[in-house]
C-alpha cells in the first residue's frame, strides 16, 4: 500500500510538474515545428545543413558491420542523424535495425568502421580509449533496459557511485545522492538493495545514478521494456522533465509506443538505415 | 572501493567459497611443506646436533644412517693435524632389541662422546650426571610404543647384551620406521661388537684461529682414503640422499612440490572466477565511465582480501593438525618461518591471478551493457 500511494504520489507531482512543463513543451514543440516548417519552406537544403552543421550529438555517415567476409553484416549503414540540444529522441525500430548499435556509437562505446562520432562538439572516433571513457564520465549518464545497479550497494551508494566516478573527491556525494533519490520520491527506499526494490524503483534509482553529476547527456536503452504501464509512464516522464526542466538531451531507444507522446523526434531505423524520421507536435 | 568491500560481504556464499579454496591451498602447501622440512631436518637432526666443525667418514658414505667402519689411526692421524682441537668418535649401526615382554624390534643404535655436542643425546654427559648411569640407553618418546618399556629404568637387550633404558628424550624419533637408542660410545661399540678403537665417525673440532677450511683441506690431504667433510656439507649430503636417492624421501618431495603447485592452482582459479563471476557490473563501471585503473583496484582489493583471510583461516587449520599429526609422524616440522614462505606466494598468486582475470575485467566490451 505503501509503495502504490508513493508511487502515485510521484507520479502526481510528476503530473503537476509536467503540465506547466508540457505547456512550456509544446509552446515550444510548435515554435520549432514552424520555424523548421519556414526554414524548407525557404530552402529545404538548409535543414539538412542545419543539421550537419550541429555538431553536439550525433553520427555523419556512420557505418557499423560485425562479421567477417562472407558472415559481414551491417549494423549501421552510412548513417547521418544529428541530435540537438534539450530534445528528447526516439529511436525506434525492429530488432536488428541498428538502434543499440547507434546508441553504443553515441556512448562512445564503440567505433564506426566508416563515418564520424560527435559528442559536444568532438569527433569521439578519433579518440583514445581513455578520452573516450573521459568523456562518459563527464558527459553521458546512461540507463539500462535491465537497470545494471551494483547488486550489493544500496540505492544510495549505487547512486553516490554515481557522483564519484564523475569527481572522486565530491566529499558531498552521500547528501546529494540521497537529495536526487527525494527527488524521485526513494527518499525511504535508499538504504534498500536492489533486489528490495520493484522494477519501477530500480529503475528511478537507475537515472538518479545516470543523472549524478549532472551530465548533459542521457542515453538510455529500453528503459521502460522491463516496467509495468505504470512505472514506465512514470520514467517516460521523469525523462522528459530532465530535458524541460534541466535542458538535458536524451536519446531514447525503445519499441514502447508511448514515449511518441513524449519524444520531440521520432527516428525510425531499419535494416541499419534511417526509415523515417519525424518531429512530434 | 566500497564496491569491492561490498561485492564480498554482500554475497557471503560465494566469498566462503573463495575463502575455502584459498584456505584449502594454504592448508595443503603448509602440510606438504612441514612433511618435507621435517624430513629433511630428520634426515640430518643428529649431524646437526653435535658441536662440530668437519666430520670424517669413509669413503662414499651418503648418510649418517649408512656409516661404515674407520681404521682406528684415522683418529689418531686427524687429531694430530694443526688446528684439531678435538677429535671426538660417533658410532651408529641397527641392532636387535628385545623388550622386556620378549618382543623383537630392530633399532638404530646411536654411541656418541660425551663431547659431541651438548645436543646430542648421550647419557654420559656432566648434565646428566647422577640423574641416569653413564651407561644408560636414552629412547625417544614418539617411540615409546615400539620400544615397549612399561618403566624407568627398565632392564633390556640389545644384541643379546643387557641395557638399561633409563630415560626418555624429544625430537629424535624414528624417521623411518626403526627407533634410535642413544648410548655412550663405549657402551655403543660393546653393544654392536665393535672394537675398542673403531668408529664410525671422527668428529672434530677446530681450535679458535684455526680455518676450517683449511684444516679440512689439511686433513683431506693426509687421510686420502677417507672422506673429509664440514659439518654443512655432510648434513646437506645427508639430507640429499634421503631426499632425492630413496623413495621415501623423493614421494615427499614430489608431494610437497605437487602440494605447493596445486594450491596455487586452487588459488589461482578460485581468484579467476571470482572475478569472472563480477564481469557483468565490471561493464557497467566500464560504460559508466570509470577508469581502468578503479577497475583494477577494485579486482586486485578483492583478490587480496579473499588471499588474505584464507591464509590466515588456512593457517589456523593447520597448525592444530601439524600438532596433532606429530603424534603420528614424529618428525613432522613447521618452522616459523614455513607459513611465510607458503602464504606469500599464496597471496602473490591471489594477485597474479587477479591480473590474469583482471585483463578480462579491463578488456570487457562495455557496449555490453546494453544486451538485457
Amino acid at each position: 500500500m505503501r509503495k502504490n500511494h508513493l508511487m502515485n504520489g510521484v507520479i502526481e507531482d510528476a503530473g503537476e510538474r509536467t503540465s506547466n512543463a508540457a505547456a512550456l513543451n509544446l509552446r515550444r514543440r510548435a515554435a520549432n515545428s514552424a520555424a523548421l516548417a519556414a526554414v524548407e519552406q525557404l530552402e529545404p537544403r538548409l535543414l539538412v545543413d542545419e543539421l550537419k552543421s550541429s555538431r553536439f550529438l550525433g553520427v555523419e555517415s556512420a557505418s557499423v558491420t560485425f562479421g567477417k567476409d562472407g558472415a559481414r553484416v551491417f549494423a549501421l549503414r552510412d548513417v547521418s542523424l544529428a541530435f540537438e540540444r534539450s530534445t528528447l529522441s526516439l529511436v525506434m525500430g525492429p530488432s536488428g535495425s541498428g538502434k543499440t548499435t547507434l546508441l553504443s556509437l553515441l556512448g562512445c562505446l564503440l567505433s564506426p568502421d566508416e563515418g564520424s562520432v560527435f559528442v559536444d562538439d568532438v569527433a569521439v572516433n578519433r579518440l583514445a580509449e581513455t578520452e573516450k571513457t573521459a568523456i562518459r564520465q563527464k558527459k553521458i549518464g546512461f540507463v539500462f533496459q535491465a537497470f545494471r545497479l551494483f547488486h550489493s550497494l544500496s540505492a544510495i551508494d549505487n547512486v553516490a557511485l554515481g557522483f564519484e566516478l564523475r569527481d572522486p573527491k565530491q566529499p558531498q556525494r552521500l547528501e546529494m545522492a540521497r537529495h536526487l533519490l527525494n527527488q524521485f520520491g526513494l527518499g525511504d527506499k535508499c538504504n534498500q538493495e536492489p533486489n528490495e526494490l520493484s522494477p519501477g524503483e530500480r529503475q528511478r534509482v537507475a537515472v538518479a545514478r545516470a543523472l549524478a553529476g549532472n551530465p548533459p547527456i542521457l542515453l538510455a536503452d529500453e528503459p521502460t521494456a522491463s516496467l509495468d504501464a505504470q512505472a514506465g509512464r512514470n520514467i517516460c516522464q521523469i525523462l522528459r522533465n530532465q530535458v524541460d526542466e534541466h535542458g538535458k538531451t536524451v536519446v531514447v531507444v525503445s519499441h514502447d509506443p508511448r514515449w511518441r507522446e513524449f519524444a520531440d523526434r521520432t527516428i525510425t531505423l531499419s535494416d541499419g538505415q534511417v526509415e523515417q524520421e519525424e518531429r512530434n507536435l | 572501493m566500497k564496491l569491492a568491500w561490498q561485492n564480498i560481504i554482500h554475497d557471503r556464499g560465494r566469498f566462503s567459497v573463495t575463502v575455502l579454496g584459498v584456505s584449502f591451498a594454504v592448508f595443503l602447501m603448509v602440510f606438504q611443506g612441514s612433511l618435507l622440512v621435517g624430513f629433511l631436518r630428520a634426515a640430518s637432526r643428529l649431524i646437526d646436533a653435535s658441536d662440530s666443525d668437519i666430520w670424517i667418514t669413509a669413503r662414499g658414505v651418503q648418510a649418517f644412517e649408512f656409516g661404515t667402519t674407520l681404521e682406528s689411526r684415522v683418529r689418531e692421524m686427524a687429531a694430530g693435524v694443526p688446528g684439531v682441537m678435538e677429535a671426538d668418535r660417533v658410532c651408529m649401526a641397527f641392532a636387535v632389541y628385545r623388550t622386556p615382554n620378549g618382543k623383537q624390534q630392530v633399532v638404530a643404535l646411536v654411541g656418541a662422546d660425551p663431547n659431541v655436542g651438548k645436543r646430542f643425546p648421550v647419557p654420559d654427559v656432566p648434565e646428566l650426571a647422577g640423574e641416569i648411569s653413564p651407561d644408560a640407553v636414552l629412547y625417544d618418546v614418539s617411540d615409546r610404543d615400539l620400544i615397549g618399556v612399561p618403566a624407568l629404568p627398565t632392564e633390556v637387550e640389545i644384541n643379546r647384551h643387557r641395557a638399561s633404558i633409563e630415560r626418555q628424550i624429544e625430537g629424535y624419533g624414528a624417521f623411518l620406521g626403526v627407533p634410535f637408542l642413544f648410548t655412550s660410545y663405549r657402551n655403543a661399540i660393546r653393544y654392536l661388537g665393535f672394537g675398542p678403537d673403531d668408529a664410525m665417525y671422527i668428529v672434530l673440532r677446530v681450535g679458535k684461529g684455526y680455518s676450517v677450511s683449511d684444516v679440512k683441506q689439511n686433513l683431506q690431504g693426509r687421510l686420502p682414503e677417507v672422506d673429509v667433510l664440514t659439518r654443512d656439507e655432510f648434513a646437506r649430503k645427508s639430507r640429499m640422499y634421503w631426499t632425492i636417492k630413496t623413495g621415501a624421501g623423493g614421494a615427499i618431495l614430489t608431494a610437497a612440490v605437487l602440494g605447493f603447485l596445486i594450491g596455487l592452482v586452487v588459488v589461482s582459479q578460485t581468484i579467476y572466477a571470482n572475478t569472472m563471476e563480477n564481469i557483468e557490473e565490471y561493464a557497467t563501471l566500464k560504460a559508466l565511465g570509470a577508469p581502468k585503473s578503479l577497475v583494477a583496484r577494485i579486482v586486485l582489493t578483492q583478490a587480496l582480501l579473499c588471499g588474505v583471510v584464507g591464509s590466515i583461516l588456512g593457517l589456523l587449520a593447520v597448525i592444530p593438525v601439524i600438532n596433532h599429526a606429530k603424534s603420528l609422524i614424529s618428525w613432522i616440522y613447521m618452522p616459523w618461518w614455513l607459513p611465510v614462505v607458503m602464504v606469500l606466494p599464496s597471496i602473490a598468486m591471489c594477485s597474479l591471478a587477479s591480473i590474469a582475470s583482471v585483463r578480462n575485467a579491463l578488456t570487457v566490451e562495455p557496449g555490453r551493457v546494453f544486451r538485457a
